[in-house]
C-alpha cells in the first residue's frame, strides 16, 4: 500500500524535481507550481527533460519535462493529438525521441540496443487495442517473454503467469485463445502479460478506449488494485473518475506540451490554465 | 418454450431433389439436360478407363514411368529408399499426432482421434493410385512390397505415437531425418545411381521436394530482405525477385543447362545437370515464394511487433515467435498453391533432357509397338492422374492444416 507521502519525503522529492526543472531552464511547459511535486516514495523512476519528437514536419512533443517518482501514479489527459501516447511510447522507445533526455530507472534511452532492452525489461505496457498474440493461448501469451527474455524455467514462468491471471480474476481462461475472450478479458490478459515480467513501471495507453462500456469497469478495477499495490504507473486515459480517484498527479497535455500538472483535487476543482478549463468543460 | 438445439435441417433425398432440382419448369429442364450431360461424361470416362482402352503401353513401360532409366539391377535401391521415406513419414505423423493429443489434454479438451474411416478417406486418392499401380504390374512382388510399405507406414506411426515426450521424442525426429538421408544415400551411395540417371515419377517427386525444401526458406529470407531497413539489402532483394519472376522458368532451365558453367571458375567442376536444373527451379520459385511470404508479413498488424518489443523480446524472437507464425499461417493457401505449381512445373525439366514423368509419357509413344496408334490420351491420362492425385492430396492436407491451426481462434 502506498500511503500519501510523508512530509520529508515530499520535501526531498520537491528538491529533486526542482533540480530537474533547473536543468531544463529553457522549458516553456512548466507553469503551475504543482509541477514541482513528485509523488510516490520520491526516488525518480522516469525522468524526461526537454523531450522533443517530430513526425516529419509535425512536432508531436515540444520539449516535455516530467519526472515520475517510484510508486507514483501519473494520469495523462488531454485532447487527441496532444502527444500523450507519443510521450509514453517514448518511455519504452516504441518511438525514438529527437531531442532531450529520458532516463528510466537510472538508464538513459539512447541508440544503445542493450540499454533499450534493459529499459523494456523493466517497463510493462498495455495498449488500447490489447495486441495479444492471436496464435498463442492466454498462458503462452503471458509466459512468452518470461521464458525468452528473463529465461525463467518453464515451471516458474507458468506459476507466475497463473498468479497474474488470478490477480485479474480469469485463471479459468488460461488455455483459451485471445479470440475466444471478450474485450475486457483480453485487456486483463494484456495486463497480466505485462505484469508477468515483474516490471518496475507500467504504461497504459488508453487501455479502456476500445472497450464496450460494460467492460470498462473490470479493467479499471484491475488497474486500481495494481495502483494500490504500489506499482509505478503512467496512464493515458479519458476516464476522469479513475484519474480523480487513483492518480497522485494529473498531467494535462495539449499540442505537444504539458500545460498543467497537479493533484487531482487541484485539477478538477481549481485548474489554473484556461486551456485546462476549456478541456475539462468539454468532457465533464 | 425452451429451445435446446437448432431445428433439424435434414431432408429426405427426394424432398431435397424436388425442392432444389425440380422446383419449376425451367429448373426441371436445366436439371434434366445437365443430368444427362453429366451421366454421358461419366459413362465415357468409365468406358475409356475400363472398356475401350488398351493399357498395355503403360503396363509394359511402368518402370519407365516410375523411375525412368534407373538401372534394373539397382531397382532394389528404389524400394529400399521408398521404405525409408515411408518410415520417416510414419514417424513424423506419429510424433505430431502424439504432440497434438497431449496439447489437447493440457488445454482441457479430449484428444480427438480420427475414426479409421475418416483417416482412410483422407488419403483415398493416394490409395487408389497405389492400387492402380499395383494392378498394372505383372508379377506379384511389387504388390507384396506395396502392402509391406503401407504396413511399415502404419507400424512406424503407431510406434512413434507411443514414444514418450522429451529426449526420446527428439531422438524419434532424428531417426526420421536419418531415414530420409539414408533414402538418398541408398539411391546414390555405395555404387548407386547418380541423380542424373533418375527419371519418371522418382525424379518428379525428388525435384519437387528438393525445390520446396530449398526455395521456401530462401523465399522467407528474400521477403524479409525486401522489407529491410537497409536500402542495399532491400534493393538487392527486390531486384532478385523482379528479375527471376519476370523470366519464364523454361528460359532459366535452358540457360542453366547451357551456360551455368560459365559462372563457375575453371578450377571448380560445374554442378551436374540435374543440380543445374534444381538451381534454376529454386531461383525461380523462391522469387514467387518471397512475394507470398511478404503478403503474409504485411498482414501482421504493427501492434503485434510493438507488443513483443514492449515485452523486451529481441528482434529475432519477435520475428520467430510472433511475426513469422502469424504471417505463414495467413498464407498457407497461397503457399501450398505455390508448392502445387512447383510440383507441376517440374514437368518443364522434360524440356531440357530429363526423363521426368511427363517426358516419359511422350517418349514411350515412339516405341515400335505403340507408335502412331493415338495412344497419347492413354499415357497422358495416366501421367495426369498421378499429377492430380499428388496435387489434390497436397491441397487437401493444406486445408486440414489451416483448420487445425485456425480452429481455436474466432
Amino acid at each position: 500500500m502506498t500511503e500519501p507521502n510523508t512530509a520529508d519525503q515530499a520535501h526531498d522529492t520537491a528538491d529533486q524535481a526542482h533540480d530537474t526543472a533547473d536543468q531544463a531552464h529553457d522549458t516553456v511547459a512548466v507553469q503551475a507550481d504543482a509541477t514541482a511535486v513528485v509523488g510516490g516514495t520520491g526516488a525518480p523512476m522516469i525522468e524526461c527533460t526537454g523531450v522533443e519528437k517530430w513526425f516529419g514536419d509535425f512536432c508531436a512533443l515540444r520539449g516535455v519535462d516530467i519526472t515520475v517518482g517510484t510508486q507514483e501514479v501519473v494520469v495523462v489527459i488531454g485532447p487527441s493529438g496532444s502527444g500523450k501516447s507519443t510521450l509514453i511510447r517514448c518511455v519504452n522507445r516504441l518511438e525514438e525521441h529527437d531531442r532531450g533526455r529520458i532516463f528510466v530507472d537510472g538508464i538513459e534511452l539512447t541508440r544503445s540496443l542493450k540499454d533499450i532492452q534493459a529499459v523494456r525489461r523493466e517497463v510493462g505496457m498495455v495498449f488500447q487495442s490489447f495486441n495479444l498474440f492471436p496464435h498463442l493461448t492466454v498462458l503462452e501469451n503471458i509466459t512468452l517473454a518470461p521464458l525468452q527474455v528473463r529465461r525463467w524455467p518453464a515451471g516458474k514462468a507458468r506459476e507466475v503467469a497463473m498468479e497474474q491471471l488470478e490477480a485479474v480474476r480469469i485463471p479459468e481462461q488460461a488455455h483459451k485463445y485471445p479470440g475466444q475472450l471478450s474485450g475486457g478479458q483480453q485487456q486483463r490478459v494484456a495486463i497480466a502479460r505485462a505484469l508477468a515480467m515483474q516490471p518496475k513501471v507500467m504504461l497504459f495507453d488508453e487501455p479502456t478506449s476500445a472497450l464496450d462500456p460494460e467492460m470498462i469497469a473490470e479493467v479499471l478495477d484491475a488497474m486500481r488494485e495494481l495502483a494500490r499495490s504500489g506499482m509505478t504507473m503512467v496512464v493515458v486515459t479519458h476516464e476522469m473518475g479513475f484519474a480523480r480517484e487513483v492518480a497522485d498527479r494529473v498531467v494535462f497535455m495539449a499540442d505537444g506540451e504539458i500545460v498543467e500538472v497537479g493533484t487531482p483535487e487541484h485539477f478538477f476543482t481549481d485548474p489554473a490554465e484556461d486551456r485546462t478549463k476549456l478541456f475539462l468543460s468539454q468532457i465533464l | 418454450m425452451n429451445p435446446t438445439r437448432p431445428p433439424a435441417q435434414r431432408d429426405e433425398p427426394w424432398t431435397w431433389a424436388r425442392r432444389e432440382l425440380f422446383s419449376g419448369p425451367v429448373n426441371t429442364v436445366v436439371s434434366v439436360v445437365f443430368g444427362a450431360a453429366l451421366a454421358y461424361v461419366a459413362y465415357r470416362i468409365v468406358a475409356f478407363t475400363f472398356l475401350n482402352t488398351e493399357w498395355e503401353v503403360v503396363r509394359r513401360n511402368l518402370r519407365l514411368f516410375m523411375v525412368g532409366r534407373f538401372p534394373i539391377d539397382d531397382l532394389w535401391r528404389v524400394w529400399a529408399a521408398g521404405y525409408l521415406v515411408v518410415a520417416a513419414i510414419g514417424i513424423g505423423a506419429g510424433v505430431t499426432g502424439a504432440v497434438a493429443a497431449e496439447t489437447a489434454v493440457a488445454k482441457g479438451r479430449p484428444p480427438t482421434r480420427l475414426p479409421t474411416a475418416v483417416a482412410v478417406g483422407r488419403f483415398a486418392p493416394l490409395l487408389v493410385l497405389v492400387v492402380v499401380l499395383v494392378s498394372l504390374t505383372r508379377t506379384v512382388v511389387p504388390g507384396l512390397l506395396a502392402v509391406g510399405a503401407v504396413a511399415t507406414l502404419l507400424a512406424s506411426r503407431t510406434a512413434a505415437h507411443r514414444v514418450p515426450a522429451g529426449r526420446a521424442r527428439a531422438l524419434a525426429w532424428l531417426v526420421a531425418l536419418g531415414a530420409l538421408v539414408g533414402a538418398f544415400l541408398v539411391l546414390t551411395g555405395f555404387g548407386g545411381v547418380g541423380w542424373d540417371a533418375w527419371g519418371g515419377l522418382l525424379l518428379t517427386l525428388f525435384a519437387t521436394v528438393a525445390g520446396i525444401v530449398l526455395s521456401f526458406p530462401l523465399g522467407i529470407v528474400l521477403a524479409f530482405g525486401r522489407r529491410s531497413r537497409l536500402p542495399a539489402v532491400r534493393w538487392l532483394s527486390g531486384a532478385y525477385i523482379e528479375l527471376f519472376r519476370g523470366v519464364p522458368l523454361v528460359t532459366l532451365l535452358i540457360i542453366s543447362q547451357v551456360s551455368l558453367g560459365f559462372f563457375f571458375p575453371t578450377s571448380v567442376d560445374p554442378p551436374s545437370l540435374l543440380a543445374r536444373g534444381l538451381i534454376a527451379i529454386v531461383l525461380f520459385e523462391s522469387a514467387y515464394m518471397a512475394e507470398v511470404v511478404r503478403g503474409g508479413l504485411q498482414s501482421v498488424p504493427g501492434g503485434q511487433v510493438e507488443a513483443a518489443q514492449a515485452l523486451g523480446l529481441r528482434r529475432r524472437h519477435v520475428v520467430r515467435r510472433v511475426v513469422l507464425p502469424q504471417a505463414l499461417r495467413a498464407v498457407i493457401p497461397a503457399t501450398v498453391g505455390q508448392f502445387i505449381s512447383l510440383f507441376k512445373d517440374t514437368s518443364l525439366l522434360g524440356v531440357v533432357a530429363f526423363f521426368e514423368l511427363l517426358r516419359v509419357s511422350q517418349t514411350v509413344l515412339s516405341q515400335p509397338d505403340f507408335r502412331a496408334q493415338g495412344l497419347d490420351a492413354v499415357t497422358l491420362g495416366f501421367a495426369g492422374f498421378i499429377y492430380w492425385v499428388v496435387s489434390y492430396t497436397m491441397s487437401k492436407e493444406s486445408r486440414r492444416l489451416e483448420r487445425r491451426l485456425g480452429a481455436d481462434r474466432a
